[in-house]
């Protein structure tokens, strides 16, 4: 069997367990919302490490032994990218949400954003991230440690950034569509939302990926992935804690931070990746 | 590098590993002490088991620095390319690994457990996570400590000397806390405001602090490590 059959048989199986992990929350959305104890051994037991646990499984059937899984910190010479995986997000957040409020005339809004408050929540969340990001890897050990090495031999770096995030999108599909099916809000709603995610997921999983490829180790993507996570709610924390009446809407500008910021983070990093991948030496 | 990590996991893999059962004290506890339960939630208990926990897995981390105190060791490891900066380093971060494992374990039982028990009573119980987060913090903390006493002076010297120290600190606390009785209730209340008015602040810097003390371990131990060295075996 020649490599590139090799990878995508790798690649299916990988796909096929990842989906049969999105079928089985599906499969108990509705005992989940009734029972926290099911909740938690569905989502935070299974559904949580899924991609994980579907390399490990791949690994393992295709008897391709466990090497090359980008576990090393490699923090020698890379502390520089780790620094930019936790700020990164941080002012990605802060350009998206907070920016539209300042320049739309409304910094009475942002009352919650002293400089102690901001200050105690970065190290609040510098703190977190060395401690609490390791559950993390549960995903990115299946997203960039394994999904993503085996796509972009078959498909090239840019196609692999997209089909990945896609991946990466409708793997949340189940908590997506969870409010609609529990008949909290409309369909459409539940796929805008699917919509607004695929779009976010797929422009920072190129971040994601030129971390993991940078630094050779899927722990930078973990850090990101946490910051991602986490500067969201800590930003809307400290935004709760100001005066925003309850139909606030800033309009186009929001539309536009929001966009512009993607573009921003994928051109950048499509660029560099494709930078790097022609600096790398060609192999036969 | 690899080398050392696979050094680390052959000689210490069970010590590694047995910070998962460690987080699973909090629920021992109640196992253990299950007529004593009154309320759905018994924090009093779970915080008790997790403190035996804790108090286990530090045991355990420090279990991993025996062994090492060895003058032929040392000289060996100096003499590869990583040198005993490589060989220290892998060390403080299998033991950093360690607190992250065993916090992440008590953390996931703690959630298991909640979720076990609001079914069974129908209500939200409280989780012990932000106490276990502190304390994992304090971990590292105590690790930061231990780990420059144990490679200078060897550990079974080592933790004596550490004792000591301690014990010497704890001595002059107490003599300055003697001797400032007249300032201590203003002092009191002084701290007291402070943390009222900056408690997030004071928290977050205390915990990065934690942090950057760990890596400023790791510069000192790797300063006096040869020196240690020279000393083993006497």
């Amino acid at each position: 069997m020649t490599a590139k059959k090799e990878n995508a048989k790798r690649l299916g199986i990988f796909l096929l367990i990842v989906s049969l992990f999105v079928l089985l929350y599906f499969v108990f959305i509705k005992p989940m919302n009734e029972s926290n104890t099911v909740f938690f051994i569905i989502y935070y037991c299974l559904f949580s490490f899924s991609p994980a646990i579907a390399s490990l499984i791949t690994r393992a059937v295709t008897k391709e032994g466990f090497r090359d899984m980008k576990l090393h910190l490699n923090l020698s010479g890379n502390l520089k990218w780790y620094l930019l995986a936790f700020g990164l997000p941080l002012i990605f957040f802060s350009v998206r949400i907070l920016l539209p409020v300042i320049i739309s005339g409304h910094s009475s809004w942002l009352r919650g954003f002293t400089f102690q408050k901001v200050l105690a929540t970065v190290f609040m969340l510098a703190s977190l991230t060395a401690v609490q990001s390791i559950g993390l890897l549960g995903e990115e050990l299946g997203w960039r440690g394994y999904m993503n090495q085996k796509m972009e031999p078959l498909f090239g770096t840019f196609v692999t950034c997209l089909i990945g995030g896609i991946v990466w999108s409708l793997w949340h599909l189940p908590m997506d569509m969870a409010g609609w099916l529990d008949g909290e809000c409309t369909l459409s709603y539940s796929l805008m939302m699917c919509g607004g995610r695929l779009l976010l997921l797929t422009c920072f999983g190129t971040f994601l990926m030129w971390l993991t490829k940078k630094t050779d180790s899927v722990f930078p993507a973990v850090v990101a992935h946490f910051m991602f996570n986490q500067s969201q709610g800590a930003w809307g924390e400290l935004l709760a804690q100001g005066n925003i009446p309850e139909n606030a809407d800033l309009g186009m500008i929001s539309s536009v931070f929001e966009y512009a910021t993607m573009i921003l983070l994928v051109v950048v990093f499509i660029g560099l990746l494709l930078r790097e991948k022609k600096k790398s030496p060609k192999t036969a | 590098m690899t080398g050392l990590v696979y050094k680390e996991w052959k000689q210490n893999r069970w010590f590694i590993l047995s910070m998962i059962p460690c987080g699973f004290a909090p629920l021992l506890a109640l196992l253990l002490l299950r007529e004593q339960i009154t309320s759905a939630d018994n924090i009093a208990l779970r915080i008790g088991g997790l403190i035996a926990g804790f108090l286990a897995a530090g045991a355990l981390q420090l279990l991993v620095l025996r062994g090492d105190d060895h003058k032929l060791w040392g000289y060996w490891i100096t003499a590869t390319a990583d040198g005993y900066k490589g060989f220290l380093r892998v060390k403080y971060e299998m033991i950093f690994g360690m607190i992250v494992l065993f916090l992440f374990s008590l953390q996931f039982v703690d959630m298991g457990y909640c979720a076990v028990a609001a079914d069974m009573k129908s209500k939200d119980i409280g989780s012990i996570s932000s106490i276990a987060l502190l304390l994992g913090f304090t971990q590292i903390l105590f690790r930061a400590i231990d780990i420059p006493f144990t490679y200078r002076f060897g550990s079974k010297k080592g933790s004596i000397i550490k004792l000591i120290c301690m014990v010497t600190l704890a001595i002059i606390l107490g003599a300055v806390l003697i001797f400032s009785t007249e300032h201590i209730d203003h002092i009191i209340d002084t701290a007291k405001d402070l943390f009222r008015e900056n408690s997030s602040l004071i928290l977050s810097v205390g915990l990065v602090l934690c942090l950057a003390l760990y890596y400023l371990s790791y510069r000192i131990t790797c300063r006096l490590y040869l020196k240690g060295v020279e000393q083993y075996d006497s």
